[in-house]
């Protein structure tokens, strides 16, 4: 490209050809997605079976969700790393922020719940003492409702913002299970949660690391 | 009345180089001549060019020992390339004037 004077219709056409090169600039690998999809979705049918066939492990399991910001810390790393497109997009930079202020989020949600608990319990044991029945509000079973709010808001506005359909629906997929959990019991909550998980991140996930692959190839025979 | 074109604006290097960060919040030299496609001693002319018309920011730091140049658009670039664009359309939508 030389320092050439252009005609009204060339420079139109090449402002048009730039913006939309500088647009494609940003490709998400999907690994991050795939991760949180996969240890939500195992944590929740792990759940399911401690309630289903009533057993308990001598921890818990969504305490794996902490041990998974390890790997996600390697993975952004490396991505940083491994980044050979040497820009930075809008794009990117909001898309950042907003997963972690959900991250943030949803671990004061978790503190949030806690602090519930430990209020409500006292009124329920008094409420038991008095009447000789359990309450028959249970406030567990509104939490899987809470946390699926939260997983459809930054899920659906990276699928906006990127104009990326699985993501858009997976956002949507995850606040229909969320009004469907709170008429089912917590078994079927946890089904939900892993199925909204998988649709959500996992496989939107998977074919953002298809196109992430296909625009890698595009570079190097474009080099 | 038709408006001038900016002779910054008006050349083809300089104008890809706008109309590539113009969408992105900063790009590095290399990001610029790989997709305009310029050398890089002529990339480097038409960048300083932008830079003293103020329409660009030049940052240059180290990233493992390697020099790295970033550039960003500045208020007074976005508002050159939207007044640009602009005349550009009214030019093209009355040609015969």
């Amino acid at each position: 490209m030389h320092d050439k004077e252009l005609s009204h219709e060339e420079s139109l056409k090449l402002i048009s050809s730039m913006i939309g090169q500088a647009k494609d600039a940003y490709h998400d690998t999907g690994i991050g997605a795939m991760l949180w999809g996969i240890v939500i979705a195992i944590c929740s049918i792990v759940k399911f079976t401690e309630i289903h066939f009533n057993y308990r492990l001598p921890f818990d399991i969504f305490l794996l969700t902490i041990v998974a910001i390890i790997p996600q810390i390697i993975i952004s790393a490396k991505e940083q790393r491994n980044r050979n497109r040497s820009v930075k997009t809008y794009d990117e930079v909001f898309l950042k922020y907003i997963w972690i202020g959900f991250g943030i989020a949803i671990f004061l949600l978790i503190f949030i719940n806690n602090a519930v608990f430990q209020s409500w319990q006292p009124v329920a044991k008094e409420y038991t003492a008095l009447t000789g029945n359990a309450p028959s509000f249970r406030f567990s079973e509104f939490v899987p409702a809470y946390f699926l709010l939260l997983y459809g808001l930054p899920t659906f506005i990276t699928g906006t913002a990127c104009h990326f359909k699985p993501m858009l629906w997976g956002g949507i997929f995850c606040w229909v299970c969320c009004l469907i959990t709170l008429y089912s019991n917590t078994e079927t909550d946890m089904l939900l949660t892993a199925l909204s998980a998988l649709v959500a991140w996992f496989f939107p996930g998977l074919l953002m690391k298809r196109e992430y692959q296909k625009s890698k190839r595009k570079e190097s025979a474009d080099v | 009345m038709f408006k001038d074109l900016d002779p910054i604006l008006h050349a083809q290097l300089r104008l890809a180089v706008m109309s590539l960060l113009i969408g992105v919040k900063e790009a590095e030299f290399t990001f610029l001549k790989e997709k305009s496609k310029a050398t890089a001693g002529n990339l480097s002319i038409q960048l300083n060019k932008l830079k003293e018309a103020g329409y660009i920011e030049i940052n240059k730091q180290f990233r493992n020992n390697y020099p790295l140049t970033l550039c960003k658009i500045t208020r007074k670039g976005v508002e050159a390339f939207e007044a640009y664009v602009l005349a550009l359309q009214s030019y093209t939508q009355n040609p015969e004037s």
